[in-house]
């Protein structure tokens, strides 16, 4: 804890003042000043050793099999981390006049137009800073799009595999949210759908493929449906890895999307963020984006403030753009041919990893998967091991564990998602190790459900953590 | 093929076991009328020298901040950033890792973000922090947001001068919800009208949200604006920037209950304005209402310090549409960059860092005070910006800029009674020949 640390070297001299303007300091009014700010100070090379040791601790996509189910953990290509770091972009102010951005602000032009072609969408903001924040922003266009219409509008549904995003978000509009169930092949129950949707229906929430990892194959039956009842549709992006070139959110039938840029766009996860959640949308939403846009007239690229129903900013600025720099770079790599091999990888991955798996872990849909597969551990549950077990037993074998517990519909779900990066030998070794775990089940379950074993800590305590939560360090006695 | 690794004969076998022919066959569940029969329509890919050459091209056609004499801030700073910072958090671990969700395996990430809790905590005076919010804007609107939920009331009261952008994203924000907004505008001396926010504050007013050093760059009276608010059962939200507190009393010891704000100043770059991250902390009874994720201290089966997310409780995978937010991605390791910059800054440096800045500021405040022309037409305190005036003042900032000079941040674009003012920010960078350049350029200008 670098908190608890007790040398205090003389502090060095990052920087200086000259006397004379150090001078208008002693004008300040005490009363303003703190006296109580006690930080540590350990001096460079021992914070550069401190963060050194703790970077150490952790798995990463680079050091780690990362099958981690809707999280799309694919390699982070190092060439967007150079240009994402090159001086003419990270100096850039936001306030800086437009001649002096301009090739900024081409590039996010650029990006919003290959995002559109991407997804067949007619115009993408790049501003919201997660999926979550692509996720207001669209429902929030819904809401004004509904209404400006002047129709009663209350309700939003969302397929009880959904992402908990898709209701909290909702939510966060004013939405009573109506939750549709799955039906026995793990799709869409379009008979519970009709049932559910009525004139009051603003939206449904769906992602496709959805998160049992199969495709909606009835999805232009439910866009039907909910348009019909004046509704609009919103793609929640986080599983388009799936469909990068094959198909596309407008082909679909959806009126607005979110893409997350930092799942199919491999931009890197950074411990949980930064990312960035573009929105697009068609003709429907138009003029609803968030303001500004970028615009270009002539050769001349400006921040576009003129659409008619704006929603408003969503956040400060232009978004995220050193992301939004590595999501562009990426793109230019994949070309059209490189999008479909995206996509290709991942599913045939993920299915291999299904049909090799598949007589030892129960899989609850067993049907061509796409991007992902979801098993459920019950059998192993039944011999004393549970998910959470297994998941944490892959950790002695140098893999991240895949998500657990999610989708809720599936007991002891284990969501697996390799990606298209990952080689048939580092496939083939998670197969020889998730059969192995199998069996050690079999043999000393306890071994499981103690598991890791190589870590540096065992499992935390998160019941106590919650019933007594220490988030802060406090100095002993204060 | 960029970032394949599977080969031709790796593709056959696993076919094989799938049990298809072509890839192709893996989708031969969809509906032929959504399938793209010509692909997506991009170009074809490049090589990475290509790609370079094409991105590095885009950078080209920039100037960057750092080609001017720059006194432009406005909620955006262009602190020194030790290079020990950048190294650091390019770390494979921190950059390529997510959301450490198995505490096994990310003992030093959930370390990292549990001392940058306790940092945010120990700057702001406050008991607890969350993780991280997307930014300043998003932050202050969740933090009003939590007020809300905690007073169960239904009026807001912005009072002052909050960074106009801000402003907008609340708005954005309530858009969807049947919420009351009443503000409450400044004095003529640029500081919140007291006597107005008191008149504003009702029994249905659950949160007042205001900004300290506020857009201006003046610093409020916090300890009566909180003891208004308090008195009226009212909860205060105040942005703030966080380098400021490495100066000026922590707003947490001045009554305020919920303190937010833009961390990009705490080690982070420009990066054309993201990504930072938001901060928010709180008092202690705010903590099961707040947004975002929390890392937690706790014990592992053995009786060793462990770290792990904590109270999940509140958030949208477990509590979907109860959840306290949607928020799931924050802004993790812009959180963690600033943990590294206090630590690597250290005490004595980050309060050099905080102080210069005022110095810096102070300074130019004094000679543009001795200037015939320009005015000051505010006395209170300020940190590290203020506004000046002077006639025809965009006409000024250009002539500066074909000087090489970056005055500061034209005001009259978002306030319509202040054609002729310009906010002037300095930061440690700013030498005092820069800032004598700046005067100097100024009186020429002005007097020839």
């Amino acid at each position: 804890m670098i908190f608890e640390r007790q040398s205090s070297p003389k502090p060095d001299n990052y920087f200086t003042i000259d006397p004379v303007v150090q001078g208008a300091l002693a004008q300040l009014p005490v009363d303003f000043l703190r006296k109580d700010l006690d930080l540590p100070n350990i001096g460079e090379l021992d914070s550069v050793r401190h963060y050194s040791n703790l970077a150490n601790l952790s798995f990463s996509v680079d050091k780690n099999f990362y099958p981690l189910g809707s999280c799309t953990m694919k390699y982070n290509p190092k060439i967007n981390e150079d240009m994402a770091g090159l001086e003419e972009f990270i100096g850039l102010h936001p306030y800086q006049s437009e001649a002096d951005i301009q090739g900024a602000m081409e590039l996010i032009f650029n990006l919003q137009e290959l995002l559109c072609k991407v997804t067949g969408m007619s115009r993408f903001t790049l501003q919201p800073a997660s999926g979550a924040h692509g996720e207001l922003t669209g429902m929030l266009m819904i809401k004004k799009y509904h209404d400006l219409s002047g129709k009663k509008k209350t309700k939003v549904i969302v397929p009880d595999s959904a992402h908990g995003t898709n209701p909290a978000t909702a939510a966060m509009c004013g939405y009573q949210i109506v939750v549709v169930e799955s039906g026995a092949d793990g799709l869409v129950d379009i008979d519970k759908l009709r049932a559910a949707v009525d004139s009051e229906t603003a939206a449904i929430m769906m992602t496709n493929p959805n998160t049992l990892g199969l495709f909606e194959e009835r999805i232009l039956e439910i866009a039907d449906i909910v348009h019909n009842a004046g509704g609009l549709l919103y793609y929640d992006g986080a599983n388009f890895n799936a469909l990068l070139g094959v198909t596309t959110p407008a082909a679909m039938g959806f009126d607005v999307v979110h893409l997350n840029l930092h799942k199919s766009f491999s931009t890197p996860h950074g411990c949980g963020g930064p990312g960035a959640g573009a929105v697009g949308v068609g003709k429907a939403l138009f003029d609803f984006l968030p303001v500004p846009v970028v615009s270009k007239v002539n050769s001349r690229y400006y921040f576009d403030g003129n659409i008619k129903n704006t929603v408003g900013r969503v956040r400060t600025f232009y978004g995220s753009f050193g992301v939004l720099v590595r999501a562009y770079t990426y793109l230019l790599r994949l070309g059209k041919e490189g999008c479909l091999r995206v996509s290709q990888n991942a599913v045939l991955n993920a299915n291999y990893i299904k049909e090799k798996l598949k007589a030892i872990y129960n899989v609850p849909y067993d049907k061509t998967c796409m991007h992902e597969v979801v098993f459920s551990c019950i059998k192993q549950k039944e011999k004393g091991a549970a998910a959470m077990d297994i998941a944490k037993c892959l950790i002695d074998y140098g893999i991240h564990p895949p998500t657990v517990y999610f989708p809720l519909i599936v007991k002891e779900a284990m969501m697996v998602e390799p990606t298209e990066t990952e080689s048939k030998e580092t496939i083939d070794n998670f197969i020889k190790v998730m059969k192995e775990i199998d069996s050690l089940v079999g043999t000393d379950p306890q071994r499981v459900h103690d598991a890791p074993h190589t870590t540096p800590i065992s499992r935390p305590d998160e019941v106590l953590a919650a019933r007594s939560p220490d988030i802060r360090w406090k100095k002993i006695g204060a | 093929m960029p970032y394949i690794l599977n080969g031709d004969k790796d593709v056959k076998e696993m076919l094989k076991t799938v049990g298809v022919r072509t890839v192709d066959e893996l989708y031969s569940h969809l509906p032929d009328a959504i399938k793209l029969r010509e692909g997506v329509d991009l170009p074809k890919g490049l090589s990475e020298l290509d790609t370079r050459r094409k991105v590095t091209a885009l950078a080209e056609k920039n100037k960057t901040l750092g080609r001017y004499n720059s006194f432009l801030g406005a909620g955006y700073y262009d602190h020194y950033v030790p290079s020990a910072v950048n190294f650091l958090i390019s770390h494979s671990n921190f950059l390529t890792a997510y959301t450490p969700y198995q505490p096994e395996c990310s003992q030093g990430i959930l370390q990292a973000i549990y001392e940058y809790q306790s940092y945010i905590c120990l700057l702001t005076g406050m008991d607890v922090s969350n993780a991280s919010m997307f930014d300043g804007a998003s932050s202050a609107a969740e933090a009003v947001l939590m007020a809300l939920r905690i007073s169960r009331k239904q009026k807001i009261v912005v009072a002052g001068l909050l960074h106009p952008e801000y402003a907008q994203v609340l708005n954005t924000y309530l858009s969807g919800l049947n919420l009351k907004v009443v503000e409450v505008p400044a004095a003529a001396n640029g500081a919140i009208d007291l006597k107005a926010l008191q008149g504003a504050l009702d029994s249905d007013t659950g949160v007042c949200l205001f900004q300290s050093p506020n857009f201006f760059g003046l610093i409020e009276d916090i300890e009566k604006i909180s003891a208004l608010a308090k008195a009226n059962n009212t909860l205060t939200v105040m942005a703030t920037n966080p380098m400021s507190l490495g100066l000026l009393k922590a707003p947490g010891t001045l009554g305020v209950d919920i303190v937010c704000g833009e961390g990009q100043p705490l080690g982070g770059s420009l990066n054309l304005g993201g990504p930072g991250f938001g901060f928010l902390a709180a008092k202690n009874d705010c903590l099961r209402q707040m947004p975002g994720r929390i890392v937690g201290k706790t014990k592992d089966r053995d009786g060793r310090t462990a770290y792990c997310l904590t109270l999940a409780a509140r958030e949208q995978h477990i509590r979907r549409e109860k959840a306290t937010s949607n928020i799931c991605s924050n802004q993790s390791l812009n959180a963690i960059t600033a943990a590294v910059y206090l630590s690597v800054l250290g005490k004595e440096g980050f309060k050099s860092a905080a102080a210069n800045s005022c110095a810096n500021a102070q300074y130019l405040y004094k000679r543009l005070k001795e200037m015939r022309g320009v005015s000051l037409p505010y006395s209170n305190l300020f940190f590290n910006e203020f506004v000046w005036t002077t006639e025809n003042a965009i006409n000024i900032l250009n002539r500066l800029k074909e000087k090489g000079i970056v005055g500061g941040y034209y005001l009259g674009k978002d306030f319509v009674n202040h054609k002729n003012a310009v906010l002037s920010c300095c930061t440690e960078k700013k030498s005092k020949e820069e800032i004598d350049t700046f005067i100097n350029t100024l009186a020429l200008i002005l007097h020839g």
